[in-house]
């Protein structure tokens, strides 16, 4: 089974820039195989850079980034395609099926010249199921709308089958059930197929009730890492957020 | 928590499969449709050849059979020294410009780019109308120095633009695009102005810039072909790539394509394609820009599909075109593929959802 | 679970794929380079001068600019060492009786090295030279020739071997029989197809880019002998006549009417030596901007031999002159060579802000046939006569001699004086 022992991502001291603003300060922490982490913080704090120097997009200016003990400087691209698959925005230019979409995903593990075999279809048809997108076979992704995209995209993810999945902000189009649903995936995703995910949310609530771990981010540090109900405490709401911590109850089971 | 469970484990296979399907046929009748282009190609023209001291004549020269000489030397000369290198150099720059055109189209993911976007289309002609003003006699393999300099001048331009070209703000792609834009109305203008100083030269640096096969030989042939032909097999070679970026940069990290690198390789061998093909035949437009759209309406967006065939069709294309021209009183081929390739265009807006964003 | 692999140990195979591949492409690539290098007709470096195996021939010894009057730029003279046919006499032309900067004084410069023994016979085969520098080998007398120049054609019948052509361009006129001829060129375009198709032994092209450099590279290539003329200016053109005349082995009819010519054009010169020569602007099109003579261009000659001075329009590249230009040149003499698209003198003297012009007060609009003016060929003579007679309408002229290139339009009867012979010398234009 999973090795929970195993450390799949840690961050070092970590500072990050980004066009001389200091967007990551200081930032340290441990990932281990098999969590399921949610990344909050209000607009701004960084959490999506987070997420792209975990991704190895962006260089770091102090501290390490270790991605399964290795130095993230000595992996490349395609190393780390293997390691991390990420649901970020996307635009289509072309018209695309759906499950031609989907399939992109396949892209670190294709045969370079003969490119989908046919257990990458299946790996593909899996995915599509899995993220309960099967009616959608066929259609042209232009058409959908931002949720099913966004879900199309997330499918996109689970066909990468990497052993880590990030994502920013994947409910952010969906209306209250589709958000659950894709909670209730992401769920899934991690305990039966033991995928490591990370995902930045903007509702608290949401963290709070599927998501055991909080990394809460604030004007590039990390201020809070544990169990949600210890870390989204009030005083933490108001102080963070600055909002009533009364209104995060409504939300509440 | 529960699985969705509204999903169907029936016709997953048959999605693929239809595109397999769509993908052989397409090929089929793209190889149909050279073959048929060869063979009017070179049996068509102003002097009339009968078929069979046509295909005598190709057996002959071009198999080695011991066919009984019935026709005159001019109708050989006529069949293997006029039409011949100009139906496989039409051929070839078809092949080039639809394979440049695909590749721009995917690297800039935008579906209005064609080969000469980044500048490829100024450059080479400022490069032309400079060989033509300047008196200077250079050969190389019947390449005079219009063709050495509008070669030249198409790459430079794409270098000047891609190093001109900053992230700042924009994406790489659209910094790009914003780039050759602005570098090729620079060109532009220079090249207005060596129109103008050209005087009776006008018309030389004129009849280049609307593209023609005319007065192609087998050397011509014979030195461009083996490069566009290698450039599009390098192409070919990373059609993976090219799917990586079909969503976006960001989405091409996350796949494991080294966005930089690929881009710059990618960028480097359709600007190479784009001013072989330029080299020969001057600006031959639509070719580039309508074929791989045709093909992706076929086969979808995936690079191993539209690359070969877009080589297949805008080959095709371009020798019917050329055929035409030639039969319509020698008019520039350009027009030809445009009077084509514009009708074409605006029927594949009209039916086909082609909105996009960026 | 997975986690992170080594890299694939197909790396090492990879990069042998890689370096096979690039060493085809290398192959390819040379392959096609030899190959090209054996199907090159001439080979592909060649020095000049040489059958042109390059496609851009054009720009290299002629000037640049459209202007064919630069004197000294008329290098198959100066450089060819083959006959040119052009009989001595020209070193005596005199350059004296034109005033206008316009004279290209060609009599000063352009003596050919070689003058030919005018009657002898023409051996083949013949190498010549042509005016583009290209060596050219004339295996056999051409008895079917082409030519894709209108002015060539009217030679050929001049020489009198209009028999021996067989396909020619679509704008050829006369004599009206050749309209008839297969047409293998038009304006923009050479059908090379078509020519090869007709087996000619020579094919006679315009120089400085009138026919497509390209085709007749490609007539070059397939062993058929290609001859460019272009004649810059009047001395330009008698010598592509004699040049042609060679080729077609037909010396004596070249000489002699490379004599007959000149007389008629010194007898031109002889009579207006006398005469005030006014101003004089040829117009060759005004619907839109006004198009006239460029500097020391050919019409600009042949006006100054004319008789009349040369209006121009200050550039040696540039053919549109303004009208506050033209305005201030006050022509007095304006002579239409746009008649034949339907300019009247009515019109022209009605346009705004032409009023004021000594031409259009005096009424001296004269239409002409532009054809004869400007068409470097044998019928040089009868534009000059009729130029002549525009800008000086009274003028007696002695008749053109029967041989040569033909009517001679409204030259005055012989009887002598008389202004009022000036009847037949209407500005209803000479030699339509």
């Amino acid at each position: 089974m999973i090795d929970r022992t195993r450390q799949v991502v840690e961050f070092e001291a970590v500072d990050v820039a980004y066009r001389n603003r200091d967007v990551l300060r200081d930032v340290s922490f441990e990932i281990s195989a098999g969590e399921r982490i949610a990344l909050v913080g209000p607009n701004g704090a960084g959490k999506s850079s987070l997420l792209r120097a975990l991704a190895g997009l962006v260089p770091v200016r102090h501290g390490r980034i270790s991605l399964d003990r290795h130095p993230i400087e000595t992996l490349g691209r395609p190393a780390i395609a293997r390691l991390i698959s990420a649901v970020p925005a996307a635009s289509l230019p072309f018209s695309m099926r759906v499950e031609e979409v989907v399939a992109l995903g396949r892209l670190p593990h294709e045969d370079p010249i003969r490119g989908l075999r046919p257990s990458d279809r299946a790996v593909v048809a899996h995915a599509i199921d899995r993220v309960g997108l099967g009616h959608l076979l066929g259609r042209d992704a232009r058409e959908l709308s931002l949720g099913e995209r966004q879900l199309v995209l997330l499918a996109l993810a689970v066909a990468q089958e990497a052993p880590l999945m990030l994502l920013d902000e994947p409910t952010v189009h969906l209306d209250l059930r589709h958000q659950v649903e894709t909670m209730d995936l992401l769920v899934d995703l991690n305990e039966r197929d033991g995928t490591t995910v990370v995902a930045v949310l903007h509702d608290l609530a949401l963290a709070a009730h599927f998501f055991p771990r909080v990394l809460v981010l604030n004007r590039g540090r990390l201020v809070a890492d544990g169990p949600a109900r210890e870390v989204l405490s009030p005083a933490l709401v108001r102080e963070v957020f600055g909002v009533d911590p009364e209104l995060l109850r409504v939300a509440r089971p | 928590m529960v699985v969705r469970s509204d999903s169907i484990l029936g016709p997953r296979p048959r999605a693929f499969a239809r595109l397999r399907t769509r993908r052989a046929a397409a090929i089929t009748t793209g190889v149909a449709l050279l073959a048929l282009a060869l063979i009017l190609g070179v049996g068509l023209g102003t002097v009339s050849v009968a078929p069979s001291e046509t295909l005598g004549i190709l057996a002959r020269r071009v198999l080695g059979l011991p066919v009984a000489v019935t026709w005159s030397p001019s109708t050989e000369a006529i069949v293997m020294d006029l039409r011949l290198p100009r139906v496989l150099s039409a051929m070839v720059v078809g092949l080039g410009l639809a394979v440049a055109g695909a590749t721009f189209q995917g690297l800039l993911r935008n579906p209005l780019a064609d080969p000469y976007v980044l500048g490829t289309a100024s450059g080479a002609a400022l490069g032309a109308a400079i060989g033509v003003l300047i008196p200077i006699r250079f050969v190389f393999f019947e390449f005079g120095l219009l063709h050495a300099l509008a070669f030249v001048g198409a790459l430079v331009a794409v270098y000047v633009v891609y190093r001109l070209s900053r992230v700042g703000g924009l994406t790489a792609m659209t910094s790009l695009l914003l780039t050759g834009y602005a570098v090729g109305s620079v060109l532009a203008a220079g090249l207005a102005m060596a129109m103008y100083l050209s005087g009776a030269n006008l018309r030389q640096i004129f009849f280049y810039l609307l593209g023609s096969l005319d007065g192609v030989s087998w050397q011509q042939f014979f030195v461009a072909g083996p490069i566009v032909v290698v450039t599009t097999v390098a192409i070919l070679a990373r059609a993976r790539s090219l799917d990586g970026f079909l969503l976006g940069e960001e989405v091409a990290a996350h796949l494991g394509i080294d966005v930089r690198r690929e881009r710059a390789i990618l960028l480097s061998l359709a600007a190479l394609l784009t001013a072989a093909a330029v080299t020969i035949a001057g600006l031959i437009g639509f070719v580039g820009l309508v074929v791989p759209h045709v093909v992706r309406l076929a086969v979808g967006p995936g690079a191993r599909g539209v690359l070969p065939l877009s080589a297949l069709f805008g080959a095709a294309l371009l020798t019917f075109a050329d055929l035409g021209a030639r039969l319509l009183g020698e008019i520039p081929v350009g027009v030809v593929t445009a009077l084509i390739g514009a009708p074409f265009f605006l029927f594949l807006l009209r039916n086909v959802r082609t909105g996009y964003e960026l | 679970m997975r986690h992170l692999q080594a890299p694939p140990s197909g790396r090492s195979e990879g990069s042998f794929r890689v370096r096979l591949a690039a060493l085809l492409a290398a192959g390819l690539i040379a392959a096609g380079l030899i190959a090209a290098g054996c199907s090159g007709a001439s080979g592909g470096f060649t020095p000049v001068p040489s059958v042109g195996a390059g496609t851009t021939a054009p720009q290299t010894i002629l000037p640049a600019s459209p202007v064919p009057g630069a004197p000294t730029a008329t290098p198959a003279a100066s450089q060819s060492s083959a006959p040119t046919a052009t009989p001595p006499t020209s070193a005596t032309r005199s350059p004296s009786a034109t005033p206008a900067p316009a004279a290209a004084t060609p009599g000063a410069t352009a003596t050919p090295s070689t003058p030919v023994p005018s009657a002898a016979a023409v051996s083949y085969p013949l190498t010549l030279v042509d005016d583009e520098q290209n060596t050219v080998v004339i295996k056999v007398e051409p008895k079917r020739i082409v030519s894709i120049t209108p002015a060539t054609t009217e030679i050929l019948f001049a020489l009198g071997i209009g028999d021996r052509l067989i396909a020619n361009t679509d704008a050829d006129d006369y004599p009206p029989q050749v309209t008839k001829l297969p047409h293998v060129a038009t304006y923009s375009s050479v059908d090379v197809e078509k020519i090869v198709g007709l087996e000619p032994d020579l094919v006679i092209a315009g120089g400085n880019d009138f026919n497509k450099p390209d085709a007749l590279a490609q007539l070059r290539r397939l062993g058929i002998p290609v001859l460019v003329v272009y004649g810059p200016d009047i001395e330009g053109v008698l010598r592509d006549i004699g040049l042609v005349a060679q080729a077609t082995g037909r010396p004596g009819p070249g000489s002699a009417l490379v004599a007959d010519l000149r007389s008629q054009f010194q007898a031109v010169r002889d009579a207006t030596a006398g005469l005030p020569h006014p101003r004089t602007f040829y117009e060759l099109d005004a619907t839109k901007e006004i198009y006239g003579p460029a500097d020391r261009s050919f019409i600009a000659e042949m006006i100054a031999l004319a008789g009349g001075t040369p209006i121009t329009t200050g550039s040696t590249t540039v053919f549109s002159i303004p009208l506050e230009r033209l305005i201030a040149a006050d022509p007095e003499v304006i002579v239409l060579g746009d008649s034949a698209y339907g300019t009247t003198p009515e019109i022209a003297a009605a346009r705004p802000g032409w009023s004021t012009m000594t031409a259009v007060l005096s009424k001296a609009i004269r239409p002409i046939d532009d054809t004869i003016v400007t068409r470097p060929g044998p019928r040089l003579a009868e534009g000059l006569r009729a130029l002549a007679l525009a800008i000086h309408p009274g003028l007696v002229l002695p008749p053109a001699p029967t041989a040569g290139s033909g009517a001679t339009g409204s030259s005055t009867p012989p009887a002598p004086a008389a202004p009022a012979a000036s009847a037949s010398a209407a500005p209803s234009a000479s030699g339509y």
